[in-house]
């Protein structure tokens, strides 16, 4: 900033101004395809076939009220909040347990090869595991069981937690430990007593990405859920608009409602779970 | 004298030192229910599938075994000419295409919005708040959205270009095949974008500004201090990003499926459609096993080729 020698103020001004222009013009343009499903979702039955592109008309909130009344929506919601709350739950807990295991015996046998098997499950095609699992559920009887899903989602967030927690785990100072052991506090004692409340922003991190995940995948869940009344709002909101739909405004109202837990867990803690995300890609 | 330094200095540690050589099961302990729960999802469903592609199964004869078929699922895959359409389609239009605009774009827009006005005048929260909107979009909310932008009659799209005189009809641009592409391509593009763009925004605010600083002293342009100090630079996370993004991609379900179900016709087909298919539509497990070994020896050489030429890069060998 001090070796800016020769432009005028009001020239620097302008470079910036045009530079936040060109910027927010450009991310508004981004974020314009989400805005405009908010938009439709507002807007009555007899004004979303317009023939001619109209920003704002008249605005209702009948859509909202139809879809949590009148449709099968609130069930989806339901089993979504249920499967990926619970996933959610054990696969921090269990991930925790390992990461502490991990980080705190730096020299047991093994430890390299699982941690190695653990970060290649994260390159790992998931998409293949689609066919043998149903055929292992299914002959364990839990095809149709929300366990089946419930299993799937903390299996799948397992490894980035492990190692998002490890990564954590390993900057707090092992005295803290010691104390607690020297306490006569268990292992267990000390990862949940003493560990949990100082890895805490970790854990939050953590579990905000493992519930996202869950509450936004879509091929098992359309695969292990069969029966109507089992299914989550993915699976819901995906047969709400097949080849013919006409009831677009309705679509858009569930496509608001879907988003509005990853999006309000987003607003809330963005920067600290974006340097979260990004700090293990960027150090090399 | 040196007795007591001794103890002195061990003695903090040496409470824990004991207890951990009395517990050499324990983090055996610690990780065994995380670990099992992997080799339950992971390596079980994998050995299985590699056994499944050897066999002739319905979905309705599942729990009973299937019947041998040694190598037919395999010479009926790979005969099959749909099996090397869906490859040309994972790999060109839905892969390379896709990683390659994210690419260029995540990097421009990072550039852009790593512009000092914007935390100067304290934007960092609006920007990264427009920024994460396609991402905190379900993909299947993503594709919902596009699917009413797209439409023929009613969508903006459409609704612009016949306004500005550019198309007298509205297209339907996902039931034709010299558009269907794009459209799909701009759906998973639109959803994606916002994971580039951070982790590019990350790694250059990351980068000491007194880099940029010498080579403004040194009497360097803006351009020359962006394509001589700032790209090279950005090596090593845009190998990561590449090689995570064509991953996720090349294995992608949602876009395709939900977008078109692989068609008009068969015209979009990928792997992962055509294995979904396969099992779940024509009811035949053993072809989509078949499939899914397919799938994991391309991703398998995919990942060995990009380590070893990464790895000889970082070496210095270039």
């Amino acid at each position: 900033m001090s070796v800016d020698v020769g432009t005028s103020p009001s020239a620097r001004f302008a470079k910036d101004l045009a530079v936040v222009v060109i910027g927010l013009a450009l991310l508004l343009l981004l974020a314009f395809p989400f805005l405009w499903v908010v938009i439709i979702s507002f807007r009555p039955d007899s004004e979303i076939f317009t023939r001619t592109f109209r920003l704002i008309t008249t605005i209702t909130t009948d859509n909202y009220a139809k879809l949590l009344s009148g449709s099968p929506f609130p069930t989806y919601l339901r089993n979504s909040f249920f499967v990926c709350i619970t996933a959610t739950f054990f696969a921090v807990v269990i991930a925790l347990v390992a990461a502490y295991g991990f980080s705190r015996y730096r020299r047991f046998r093994l430890r390299q090869v699982l941690l190695v098997l653990v970060i290649c499950t994260q390159l790992f095609p998931f998409v293949i595991l689609i066919t043998p699992l149903y055929a292992m559920f299914f002959s364990l009887g839990l095809v149709n069981n929300f366990l089946s899903l419930i299993v799937s989602y903390i299996a799948i967030n397992l490894p980035f937690a492990i190692y998002l927690l490890l990564g954590y785990l390993d900057t707090i100072p092992v005295e803290l430990d010691e104390a607690a052991r020297i306490d006569g506090a268990s292992t267990l004692q000390v990862i949940f007593r003493v560990i949990l409340p100082v890895a805490w922003p970790g854990v939050v991190t953590v579990a905000v990405y493992a519930f996202v995940a869950a509450w936004d995948e879509f091929l098992f869940a359309l695969t292990l859920m069969t029966s109507d009344e089992n299914k989550t709002v993915p699976v819901g909101l995906a047969s709400f608009f097949g080849e013919y739909t006409t009831q677009w405004n309705l679509v858009m109202t569930a496509s608001v409602i879907t988003t509005l837990p990853t999006l309000i867990l987003f607003m809330l803690l963005q920067k600290k779970l974006v340097s979260d995300l990004t700090a293990g890609s960027v150090k090399q | 004298m040196t007795t007591t330094l001794a103890t002195a200095r061990t003695a903090p540690r040496d409470p824990l030192a004991r207890y951990w050589s009395r517990n050499r099961l324990e983090p055996y302990a610690l990780v065994l229910p995380a670990m099992a729960i992997l080799a339950i999802f992971f390596a079980g469903p994998a050995l299985y599938n590699i056994a499944l592609s050897f066999q002739q199964l319905s979905l309705f004869d599942l729990g009973r075994e299937g019947k041998w078929v040694g190598f037919d699922n395999f010479v009926e895959v790979l005969t099959d000419p749909a099996t090397g359409h869906a490859l040309f389609n994972t790999a060109l239009p839905l892969t390379i295409v896709t990683v390659a605009v994210r690419l260029a774009l995540g990097l421009g827009l990072a550039l852009l919005l790593n512009a000092s006005v914007f935390r100067r005048w304290k934007l960092g929260w609006l920007v990264r708040s427009l920024v994460l909107i396609p991402w905190v979009t379900p993909p299947v909310v993503a594709v919902a959205a596009w699917k009413w932008l797209l439409d023929a009659r009613y969508g903006v799209v459409n609704q612009l270009l016949v306004g500005l005189g550019i198309i007298q009809q509205g297209i339907p641009f996902l039931a034709k095949t010299n558009t269907v592409w794009g459209a799909v391509e701009t759906m998973l593009i639109w959803r994606e974008l916002p994971f580039v763009v951070i982790t590019f925004l990350a790694a250059l605010q990351s980068i000491p500004s007194d880099l940029r600083e010498a080579a403004r002293m040194d009497g360097a342009s803006e351009l020359q201090i962006q394509t001589r100090v700032v790209l090279p630079l950005l090596r090593p996370v845009t190998a990561v990003i590449v090689m995570l993004t064509t991953i996720w991609t090349f294995n992608n379900f949602v876009y395709v499926w939900l977008a078109t179900r692989g068609g008009p016709g068969d015209y979009t087909q990928v792997l992962a459609t055509q294995m979904y298919t396969a099992s779940f539509v024509d009811y035949r497990m053993g072809s989509g096993a078949a499939i899914g070994v397919v799938m994991s020896v391309i991703m398998f050489a995919f990942a060995l080729i990009y380590f070893l030429v990464v790895f000889r890069e970082r070496d210095g060998v270039r």
